[in-house]
């Protein structure tokens, strides 16, 4: 496998998604660099949660092929996908209200195990994922909380609780939609520190309007609007970029 | 006389247009259910009883003055009933979303289409009270008796009639709904009341003109079909669940699609009845099943939208009322008592269908799929019991075996079609195909059609339990009841309960982590077919008999209406509804048809104002009065508080 296999871990050409007549993704080519972290920014509508739902393939392309370690995934299932490595969060806070913390991370952890299909197992058989199901919540500070339903966490620790269960699964890359989105300066700190803290020997792929979080936190940032790539590059190129100045700003009117 | 394929000209166009004419009127009523559908998201299965009320109020009108003969009323004929009942009608369906239908647009879309069933019980019942299964005589309007010679065949100018006004109202709804500022502005609203609350527009008022028009149509079909079929208060029943299969071909988004198919799937109808008349009655559901496999968006429809799993579920896992071991025992020995106090065949009744209540609610409760063809798995498991146990003789244990394997097998195809499609279509699909088995079921020579299979020994179990002994054929049935019950609860609490948990729970994210739910869903109705299938199995065996009832929609309306009342998603919910419906359906067998009225009284009170059920209301309270006593006893306040979010 280790032949040749490029830099990348995505390569995306081509990218195209048409709604009904408006083009949201217009002809995108990105490449994520493994080991990354990689950042999407763009005034609103600009395509970047497109772009995002084409990569994990909870919507099929239009046109335009997408490559993961060098495998075309362009024809597969989001399912499919999540279990290649490739794991989303998503804008709203994704978490499974009625079960209790420490089982929302569980539920991750089970998938490898290979009994998810067993129904004449008793749950007690799940008992030796409890070790690192408290590892998880230990490292994310969700520990002295795991056997509350999750619905009852305030809205900060549900993400934080989110991105457990996203790690759990050890993805190789990790996508993020809008992870600091509706959370107060205190929470961005702590989601921030924990982005950082799990990016060692990942990839991350994020959609982020926080642009001081951007500018800490982003390896090589990829500018769209209108559906298509605006400028790309490190924070300090990208950000005295004239066209995406004016996407920001003159791009209102 | 030319003949085509040995078929007389006058045979093939004669049903030919006998099939336009039914087209004519799936067009109609399934134009009316796109549109609520499509602007309401409510399943209108009422609009059978609402057709039914169009034919009635005609009837109705010309015999004023024999129904109030002290008023001195005129009679008042079919052009007065063509204007008058439809709005009539429309104005009864206007009361109904106001009253009823209002109150669940929030909800899940599942509780609209209960609504709807509970509230077509309702009237189908009171009607049934009132006239029984005759129908009534209508006669054709004075000026178009008659018809003309068409050299081919004799053309009845009445029935030409309803087919160029039947498409005439097609075209003008499509031309208002598609063409015109109201048309745009109520999709507009569909999409997002909001925005268009936002222009100054009152939403709730247009939602209930748009039901209201919708109804009225229905109406407007019920007063044309009057001279054809005749006026009964089964009408409208029959014609629902081919018009939800009509709807489902169709598919979603597309006034024209639906008129094509209607008219198109009568006369596809039509044609069978020439050609191969012991399929007309299913060939329906046959296109539907082909659609599915081959074009599951539907013939016109779009992209099918994700919907996903509906979490309705009202259980608290951690109350005492969801410890299944403990209520296992506390189970086992109940019903070890209860026969010495009461009616050993009232207790095994009501295992029977708890046990089918169980089974229903692991897909409905557990996992969130609102299935309603489960009657089906039942009643298919039954019949194959019956037969082995009877023509075969096999021995009970392995009758019902044979029974179960068939349900099995259904489930694991019906689910395979069902999960195609999403949401309320799921409820559709699953009807429609629950259809299919029971028109075959009439059909079938080994099914002996309306009397059933009959006097099926009980005989022995394992070669020496003479089940003929009521006690042995009890604790017999109490131990198959506690089996499935066990199965059930492991299901549940298995890592795979965990896996269907977290779909119910949120369906996106648990696609997110890797599981391909579709066959997550796939294993747990296949699961669910075949408890269902026990306990029609076994029921076979009790009662001696396997009949049409078994198979009938109303036994798919019995497990969703046990387990709305007793509590969906709880462990105990299920038995307790079925506890209460069978008390009820026994207290008032006497009274005949009020039954029908009662559950479908049942099913609207249930959603309007007990949607947790006996069992979920009462897992609240516990927990409320546990929480009360902790801050009494100075707890101070719960560790984290409750966001907002």
């Amino acid at each position: 496998m280790t032949t040749h296999v490029s830099d990348n871990i995505i390569e995306a050409r081509g990218l195209t998604k048409r709604f009904y007549g408006f083009t949201a993704v217009d002809g995108v080519d990105l490449d994520v660099k493994r080991h990354s972290i990689h950042a999407l920014i763009g005034p609103n509508g600009a395509g970047k949660t497109t772009c995002f739902n084409l990569i994990t393939k909870v919507l099929q392309p239009s046109d335009g092929a997408i490559r993961f370690n060098g495998v075309d995934i362009t024809a597969e299932s989001p399912a499919r996908v999540a279990r290649r490595g490739i794991v989303r969060s998503f804008q709203i806070s994704a978490i499974f209200p009625r079960m209790t913390v420490a089982e929302n991370v569980r539920i991750a952890l089970q998938r490898p195990v290979g009994t998810s299909f067993h129904f004449w197992r008793p749950e007690r058989s799940l008992k030796v994922l409890d070790e690192r199901v408290d590892e998880l919540l230990e490292t994310v500070g969700l520990l002295s909380l795991r056997d509350r339903s999750a619905a009852d966490l305030p809205y900060g620790r549900k993400r934080v609780l989110e991105f457990a269960t996203t790690l759990a699964l050890e993805p190789e890359l990790l996508l993020l939609d809008e992870p600091t989105s509706g959370l107060g300066s205190e929470d961005v700190e702590r989601i921030a520190d924990l982005i950082r803290s799990v990016s060692k020997g990942r990839t991350i792929l994020m959609v982020e309007h926080n642009l001081s979080v951007v500018s800490r936190l982003a390896d090589r940032i990829t500018v769209l609007a209108r559906g298509k790539i605006l400028a790309e590059g490190p924070y300090s190129e990208v950000s005295t970029d004239s066209r995406v100045v004016e996407a920001y700003i003159g791009g209102e009117e | 006389m030319m003949t085509l394929l040995g078929i007389s000209p006058q045979l093939l166009f004669g049903q030919l247009l006998i099939g336009l004419i039914n087209g004519v009127f799936y067009a109609m009523m399934s134009l009316g259910v796109a549109i609520i559908f499509g602007m309401l998201r409510i399943g209108n299965f009422v609009h059978g009883a609402q057709y039914m009320l169009g034919a009635f109020g005609a009837w109705y009108l010309l015999n004023l003055p024999d129904l109030f003969p002290s008023l001195g009323l005129p009679s008042l004929n079919y052009w007065w009933a063509l204007v008058l009942v439809p709005f009539g009608v429309a104005l009864i369906g206007a009361l109904m979303e106001r009253l009823f239908i209002r109150k669940v647009y929030e909800l899940e879309h599942a509780y609209g289409l209960l609504l709807t069933v509970g509230l077509a019980m309702l009237i189908e019942g009171l009607f049934n009270v009132r006239y029984g299964a005759a129908g009534q005589q209508y006669n054709i309007p004075e000026a178009l008796k008659g018809g003309v010679n068409l050299g081919f065949m004799f053309m009845p100018y009445y029935r030409l009639w309803v087919i160029v006004a039947g498409i005439l109202v097609c075209v003008a709804t499509w031309y208002a709904i598609e063409r015109t500022r109201l048309g745009a502005y109520l999709r507009a609203a569909t999409e997002n009341p909001d925005l268009v609350r936002a222009f100054g527009i009152n939403v709730p008022r247009m939602l209930m003109l748009t039901y209201a028009f919708g109804v009225g149509l229905a109406g407007l079909a019920g007063v044309m079909a009057a001279p054809i079929y005749q006026v009964s208060p089964q009408m409208g029943h029959s014609i629902i669940i081919t018009i939800f299969a009509v709807v489902v071909i169709g598919g979603m988004g597309s006034i024209s699609g639906a008129i094509y198919t209607g008219l198109m799937l009568g006369v596809i109808e039509g044609l069978t009845k020439v050609f191969w008349p012991q399929a007309s009655t299913t060939v329906i559901f046959v296109i539907m099943v082909l659609v599915l496999i081959f074009r599951p968006a539907g013939l016109f429809g779009r992209e099918t939208v994700a919907a996903h799993a509906a979490d309705m579920s009202t259980a608290r896992p951690d109350s005492i009322l969801e410890n299944g071991r403990l209520w296992m025992a506390i189970l086992a020995i109940g019903g070890t008592i209860v026969p010495f106090f009461i009616y050993p065949v009232f207790g095994m009744k009501i295992l029977c269908l708890a046990l089918f209540a169980c089974a229903y609610n692991l897909i409905f409760g557990y996992v969130g799929l609102l299935a309603f063809g489960h009657a089906a798995f039942y009643g298919s498991s039954a019949y194959v019991a019956a037969f082995t146990a009877a023509s075969w003789g096999f021995p009970t244990e392995l009758a019902i075996l044979s029974g179960v394997a068939m349900a099995t097998l259904l489930g694991a195809i019906f689910g395979w079609l069902a999960i195609r499609r999403q949401g309320l279509y799921f409820a559709m699909i699953t009807l429609a195909l629950a259809q299919l088995v029971y028109f075959y079921a009439i059909q079938a020579s080994w099914t002996h059609g309306e009397d059933g299979i009959q006097s099926v020994p009980r005989g022995y179990v394992f070669g020496v339990i003479n089940l003929n002994d009521p006690m042995a054929m009890y604790f017999f049935v109490l131990a198959v009841f506690l089996i499935g019950f066990g199965v059930i609860y492991r299901i549940v609490h298995s890592p795979f309960g965990q896996v269907l948990k977290s779909i119910r729970e949120n369906e996106p994210r648990a696609i997110s982590l890797g599981y391909s739910t579709d066959r997550f869903k796939l294993i747990a109705f296949t699961l669910s077919a075949m408890l269902a299938g026990l306990a029609g199995g076994t029921k076979a065996i009790v009662f001696q008999i396997a009949s049409l009832a078994d198979l009938y929609f109303q036994t798919s309306a019995d497990a969703l209406l046990m387990t709305l009342i007793g509590g969906v998603g709880t462990l105990l919910g299920p038995i307790v509804g079925a506890i209460i419906v069978v008390t009820i359906q026994t207290e008032l067998a006497t009274l005949g048809s009020w039954v029908i009225v009662v559950q479908g009284a049942a099913f609207v009170v249930c959603v309007l104002f007990l949607r947790k059920g006996v069992v979920g209301t009462l897992e609240d309270w516990l927990s409320a009065r546990v929480e009360r006593k902790r801050i009494a006893a100075g707890g101070g306040a719960p560790v984290v508080e409750r966001s907002s979010h």
